[in-house]
């Protein structure tokens, strides 16, 4: 059953290539209003789960359903409220920016506003004379700010971006985290792969990785940020000696007569009663890194 | 339908410098073949060529060997010039082989990520290859009323418009043919020049069995399986209504293969 603030529903999804397996048993919600991001290694299944929401792709079973209309008995409705952005965007070099744009707006069969699009171009410094040279002229960044312009300019309610930020230089990364915010307060989903992970960490309010088409871990990036262990920098005003045995879920990395460092995964709340005894000069605590938790799924498929 | 009709305009548009190229030349063509005609008439050479030509071409071509040796015949070869053939068949493929162009580019994921029917990217390719078709046979009869009227001696004796319209039709079913059988083709195939490899070969192969059916009595049993035993330029030439039947088999096969790639297109997988 979708609820009513269910944008993406994914239910037993699968697809074979002969033995290959690119997607497996895949089961995924996506709700309105969420940045979601799909992380994985190359291969890992996520830009062939993209193309079956989209029917470029059609499983081998399971199905997958976009504001509630079936991805490929009601393709058309389910597409309608969309704005795809490619991993790598197929464009015609004699075609110019403008042209393209117009384009596609007019097969989009929804109304562009000229000042919204006139504001995406804008902010991607894609001026009127960028617009009107042909695509063969565009570098690989104007190229990629054009497949962002051509995915918001309709503003649809849910957007898929495959690998978004591919490509872009740091001022117009900048600017896109900026546009999904705005996206993001303006109740849009988004639906977006991605390798960068503090790209994730900073813009995505849940997370699914995949590894060889299965979902490893689908959670918050609050949650899957606990998972991360975090590294304690102690200094002691006079030697210490070395502790036999440590709280649950401490370990010792390096110790030394004035110096600790620990790892610690979990809470911290015991360690203020862990070290009241010992003489501290100071303490350093490292911010868990969402990072270190992904490597270890992308690798293991398990914490 | 708003959709339908921007996708055939920007095919359209996507296409219009190669076609201006080949209805011009096409064009030229028959113009060229009027000046001909002209300069063989004038020196009254007629006879002569028909004394060249070497017993076997004769019994090919049969009766219409006087019928093709007079000023209305050279003109009637514009319509059936192994090069114009050749021109208008690789324009088909062409045309026909964009679905699969577009898979191959990525292009077409940007066109179905939007509401557009897939069925709706087949039937814009056929109606551009119609279009580009009724262009192309226009082409080449502005040709050859231009050549005529402003190249041709008062004393010749010019082919019927009828004659000229038969021929145009005929051909048209062919070249409408042919952009069916390269379209299944092309649903079928990953790559495009895979398809035209594919599409152009069989068209090769069918030209040849017609060909080689006209003049060597076993390979006639199986050429009726090639499009071009339905196109019928000689018969026309000597005088022959426009065979509904062949019409009926070219347009046949035509909707039959347009037909198969509508399903081969709805239920492939759109990757490269």
């Amino acid at each position: 059953m979708i609820s009513g603030s269910t944008v993406i529903s994914i239910r037993g999804l699968t697809k074979r290539y002969g033995k290959l397996v690119a997607v497996n048993r895949l089961d995924l919600e996506v709700q309105r209003g969420e940045v979601f991001g799909f992380l994985g290694l190359n291969g890992a299944g996520k830009t062939t789960t993209i193309r079956i929401l989209l029917d470029l792709l059609r499983p081998t079973s399971g199905n997958a359903s976009l504001f509630g209309h079936d991805c490929q008995s009601d393709s058309q409705n389910a597409r309608a409220s969309v704005g795809y952005l490619p991993g790598e965007m197929g464009i015609y070099s004699d075609m110019t920016g403008h042209e393209l744009l117009r384009f596609l707006a007019r097969i989009g069969g929804v109304g562009i506003s000229a000042k919204y699009r006139g504001s995406l171009t804008e902010r991607f410094e894609l001026g009127d004379r960028d617009l009107s040279r042909k695509l063969r002229e565009y570098s690989t960044g104007m190229k990629r700010k054009l497949g962002l312009i051509q995915a918001f300019q309709a503003d649809p309610p849910l957007l898929i971006l495959d690998e978004p930020t591919e490509g872009l230089d740091p001022l117009m990364q900048e600017s896109f985290y900026e546009l999904l915010n705005d996206a993001r307060s303006r109740g849009r989903t988004v639906f977006m792969s991605s390798h960068v992970l503090p790209e994730v960490e900073r813009v995505c309010d849940r997370i699914a990785v995949l590894r060889k088409g299965e979902v490893v871990l689908l959670s918050s990036v609050e949650d899957a940020r606990k998972l991360a262990s975090r590294r304690v920098s102690v200094s002691f005003r006079q030697d210490v000696a070395t502790p036999a045995s440590l709280p649950h879920g401490y370990e010792m990395i390096d110790a030394q007569p004035r110096k600790w460092a620990l790892r610690v995964t979990g809470q911290l709340g015991s360690l203020p009663a862990f070290l009241a005894a010992l003489p501290v000069a100071d303490l350093a605590v490292e911010e868990a890194r969402l990072e270190d938790v992904l490597v270890r799924y992308y690798r293991d498929g398990a914490a | 339908m708003t959709i339908l009709f921007a996708l055939i305009a920007q095919s359209l548009h996507r296409v219009r410098k190669f076609l201006l190229a080949v209805g011009l030349l096409l064009a030229g063509f028959q113009v060229v073949l009027i000046l001909q005609a002209n300069s063989i008439q004038a020196s009254s050479s007629f006879a002569q060529m028909g004394a060249l030509v070497p017993a076997f071409a004769r019994e090919l071509m049969g009766p219409a060997f006087v019928a093709f040796l007079s000023f209305q015949g050279i003109v009637c070869l514009g319509y059936f010039h192994p090069v114009v053939m050749g021109a208008l068949v690789s324009v088909s493929l062409t045309l026909a082989t964009v679905p699969v162009m577009e898979i191959e580019t990525g292009f077409i994921d940007l066109l179905l990520a939007r509401p557009v029917a897939r069925h709706w990217i087949v039937t814009r390719s056929i109606l551009v290859s119609l279009i580009s078709a009724a262009y192309l046979l226009a082409m080449m009869a502005l040709g050859t009323w231009v050549g005529l009227s402003v190249f041709a001696a008062k004393a010749t004796v010019w082919p019927s418009a009828g004659l000229i319209r038969s021929m145009a039709i005929n051909l048209g079913f062919l070249i409408l043919c042919w952009s069916g059988i390269a379209m299944a083709i092309g649903c079928a195939c990953r790559r495009r020049s895979s398809a035209g490899a594919i599409a152009g070969l069989l068209a090769l192969t069918a030209y040849l069995t017609d060909y080689i059916g006209r003049a060597w009595k076993p390979a006639d049993s199986i050429a009726w399986l090639s499009p071009f035993r339905y196109y019928t330029p000689f018969d026309l030439v000597m005088g022959a209504a426009l065979p509904a039947k062949s019409l009926y088999v070219l347009g046949g096969v035509a909707i039959a293969a347009f037909a198969l790639a509508y399903v081969l297109y709805s239920r492939r997988d759109i990757s490269r």
